[in-house]
């Protein structure tokens, strides 16, 4: 693994939301996030839930399944673009089993950083995760300076 | 065409050219004239010789007289010689001598007349005897110193006598010969009359045969042509000719002409009559259009079987109507003027829309009016086509529906297929992501333990590609693939299949070739879709290949298509497996190919993505191993299989 611009423990320490109606996926994702060493996880199995607790948790990281009930991820990534201001950069990474073209390009369309189609590869997933962390960390690096 | 009978004297006339009866009509007066003149030339000949005659005649009797004469005075000069003896009376006597055989011998010259001649001949005699008859007296008279007066005396009578009979014989010519000569003047009187007589009636036959030379020359061809002029005039009306004589000069042949052209022309007229009355029975059946005309303003003037059918009326009821009965009332007003006004704006108007039968129940119909216009393009009336189209429109929308219903039922098939596809992976990858999981985490485990994590990972990926090519198969059969249809050069393409299948190929203790087209050829089709079937192709012959040393990949040219060709030297394919070959789940020779992994989808799903790019995937027998050709086209062409969802990205 190369060397990173952004200290691991830092990368670590960020607040990470997972959204997916599929219990036994939120406990694979859970356990790959506990594996890598993060500890501000928060999972969600209930979509309708999705924008308050964006709001409220303010996650670094947002881990968002597209076919759900009542609310589906597009709604989310609408209410997620709507929610933030133009200059945030909120990584979020798209996880489906929704393997066609058009559900790709809408994601990534409304605002998804990354996408990535289930089954996926959990080695690739955490490093996915790990670079957009860092990616945020400099990009608010940046802002503040 | 009938002709009147000609007789043959002037039938051989009148076949006769223009030209030739113009020659001989001028030169029927040349040779009367010449003829005329040649007897002239004729008569006056034999008046010239009856004159010559009638000279000779009058020559004869001088000369006739001149022997006379002669003889008489020689008669009377021997006389006074006897008597005197003087010499000088002797000289009418030698006078006589000296003249008389002269004088004789042009009368036998000139003599012809038989009778004169026979006088002639008895005058000869007569004459010799009186000259003998004067010599002997001269010599009496000299040799006799005296002469007794009765010598002289008998002597004088006798000559006398012999003068007497000469001048008897004389007059006997003379007589003749003024026979003959009033016999000449006669004939030469007879010949001048003749001839005044034959020159008055060669003048008046000469006169006469111009003109009627020039009458039947010029009143015989100007009947005919003012008769060819009548049959020209009836032509131009259409009427039918009057009969000609069949002649074969100029003006038979124009006739004959003329003939022909009027009955070809009757021919065609007669030919367009039953074409004209076969259509108008063929338009009086149709019986599934309604076919109609109008007059200038729209009044029905004629109506079909169809028309009866379709809209209720029978011809006689709606003949002299005006058609705008037949449009419902919300359009009365002004969609049928609208029509016409159209159709004489524009040859002909279209509409479809609802018509009212006579019992006024409405249909919809397809009409169409056209204008008809006379050579001069004078508006002459309006047809018009109707078309009952209420079962075509409920057809129309019998299909519509079913259309609508398949697009339908096909977005169901695609939304299946996607909902399947998606929870078929939602639960695989909790078990493929937590297995990973424990495969990271292996040596936190006993060695049996280990196994069985391997076989759940195995297991689990597995089941991923067969759900994968099942879905693919699935959603290409359905219609419900997309394909990026783009060019691709064929050459770098293979380079990069063989850069990608290479490892796999290495990994079967392979040698790997490449063998490119010799031109640079393009096809048009789906980047993903072409690879995923040449590695395929690949995978298969690196898999199988067990017994060879090589996989080959190449291209080349066939027709509108390239055909991508993947071969091994392997053991091949049997023939009894060839026709299961492209069946799904039909892995060929499975239970000694235990070992070979593979879904058994690999080749049907090829050949269903090559048919969906419009090419094909075939095995073809090869003496070494097996070989499998993927054609794709060269020319940019619409996918095999509609799209469902009316995403345009094949275009």
């Amino acid at each position: 693994m190369t060397e990173r611009l952004v200290d691991s423990s830092e990368i670590l320490s960020r607040r990470i939301l997972a959204i997916d109606d599929e219990e036994a996926n939120i406990a694979l994702l859970r356990n790959v996030l506990e594996r890598e060493g993060y500890t501000e996880i928060q999972c969600l199995t209930d979509p309708r839930e999705g924008l308050s607790t964006y709001i409220e948790f303010e996650p670094d990281l947002v881990l968002l399944d597209l076919m759900m009930p009542e609310v589906d991820g597009f709604e989310l990534l609408e209410a997620f673009g709507r929610h933030d201001s133009a200059d945030e950069f909120r990584p979020i990474l798209v996880l489906t089993a929704d393997t066609t073209i058009q559900a790709r390009r809408k994601a990534l369309a409304l605002g998804a950083k990354d996408f990535v189609s289930k089954p996926f590869d959990v080695i690739e997933v955490g490093l996915r995760i790990s670079n957009l962390l860092e990616t945020r960390i400099l990009y608010q690096r940046l802002r503040h300076r | 065409m009938q002709q009147p009978l000609v007789k043959p004297s002037l039938r051989f006339w009148a076949d006769r050219p223009l030209a030739f009866k113009g020659i001989v009509v001028i030169a029927l007066p040349l040779a009367i004239l010449l003829g005329s003149l040649v007897s002239l030339y004729l008569a006056s000949d034999a008046e010239t010789r009856a004159e010559d005659d009638v000279r000779r005649a009058f020559a004869i009797q001088r000369d006739a007289y001149q022997v006379h004469a002669l003889l008489a005075e020689a008669a009377a000069g021997v006389r006074g010689y006897v008597l005197t003896r003087e010499e000088r009376f002797l000289e009418p006597y030698r006078r006589a001598e000296a003249d008389l055989p002269a004088t004789m011998g042009r009368l036998d010259i000139a003599i012809e007349d038989q009778v004169v001649r026979g006088h002639f001949e008895d005058l000869r005699p007569v004459v010799a005897e009186k000259r003998e008859g004067l010599r002997s007296t001269i010599e009496l008279a000299n040799n006799s110193v005296s002469i007794s007066p009765a010598d002289v005396e008998r002597s004088f009578v006798a000559n006398k006598l012999a003068l007497d009979a000469v001048r008897s014989e004389i007059e006997d010519v003379q007589r003749a010969e003024a026979i003959v000569l009033d016999r000449r003047q006669l004939l030469v009187d007879e010949v001048r009359t003749g001839f005044l007589r034959l020159t008055a009636v060669s003048a008046a036959i000469g006169l006469l045969g111009s003109i009627i030379g020039v009458y039947l020359f010029s009143t015989g061809i100007v009947r005919r042509v003012s008769r060819l002029e009548d049959n020209a005039g009836k032509l131009a009306r259409g009427e039918r000719l009057s009969d000609l004589p069949e002649e074969a000069d100029e003006i038979g042949r124009l006739a004959q002409r003329l003939g022909r052209a009027s009955a070809l022309l009757r021919a065609r007229e007669d030919d367009l009559r039953a074409s004209e009355e076969r259509f108008r029975l063929v338009i009086e059946r149709v019986r599934d259009y309604g076919i109609f005309t109008l007059n200038r303003h729209g009044v029905v003037t004629s109506w079909n079987l169809g028309a009866e059918r379709i809209k209720g009326w029978h011809a006689g009821e709606i003949l002299g109507q005006h058609f705008s009965r037949f449009y419902p009332e919300e359009t009365r007003d002004y969609l049928p003027a609208d029509m016409l006004e159209r159709a004489r704006d524009q040859g002909a108007a279209e509409d479809e829309g609802w018509r009212v039968r006579k019992d006024g129940s409405r249909f919809w119909a397809n009409v169409v009016i056209t204008a008809l216009r006379n050579e001069v393009g004078e508006l002459q009336g309006f047809a018009k086509v109707t078309r009952d189209m209420s079962e075509r429109r409920r057809s129309e929308e019998a299909l519509r529906l079913a259309r609508e219903e398949a697009v339908a039922a096909n977005r169901a098939k695609s939304e299946f297929l996607s909902r399947t596809s998606h929870e078929l992976r939602t639960p695989l990858n909790a078990i493929l992501g937590f297995g990973q999981l424990l495969e990271i985490a292996e040596e936190e485990f006993e060695k049996h333990h280990r196994e069985a994590i391997g076989q759940i990972a195995k297991a689990g990926r597995h089941l991923l590609s067969l759900i994968n090519d099942l879905l693919d198969i699935s959603s290409i059969e359905a219609g419900a693939t997309e394909l990026e249809i783009e060019p691709i050069d064929v050459a770098p393409f293979l380079e990069d299949m063989h850069a990608l299948a290479a490892p796999i190929v290495a990994s079967a203790g392979l040698n790997f070739d490449l063998e490119q087209p010799e031109l640079p050829l393009t096809i048009y089709a789906d980047r993903r879709r072409t690879t995923q079937v040449i590695l395929n192709l690949i995978g298969n012959a690196a898999k199988y290949n067990r017994t060879g040393q090589r996989v080959r990949l190449a291209a080349d040219t066939e027709r509108d298509f390239v055909r991508f060709i993947v071969e091994d030297d392997g053991p091949g394919i049997a023939e009894s497996d060839l026709p299961r070959l492209f069946t799904a789940f039909d892995r060929l020779g499975q239970q000694d190919r235990a070992r070979v992994e593979g879904t058994g989808l690999g080749l049907a799903l090829s050949r269903s993505l090559a048919e969906s790019m419009g090419g094909d995937l075939r095995y073809e027998p090869n003496s070494s191993g097996a070989r499998f050709c993927f054609t794709l086209s060269r020319t940019h062409q619409q996918a095999s299989q509609p799209q469902s969802d009316g995403t345009e990205i094949v275009k």
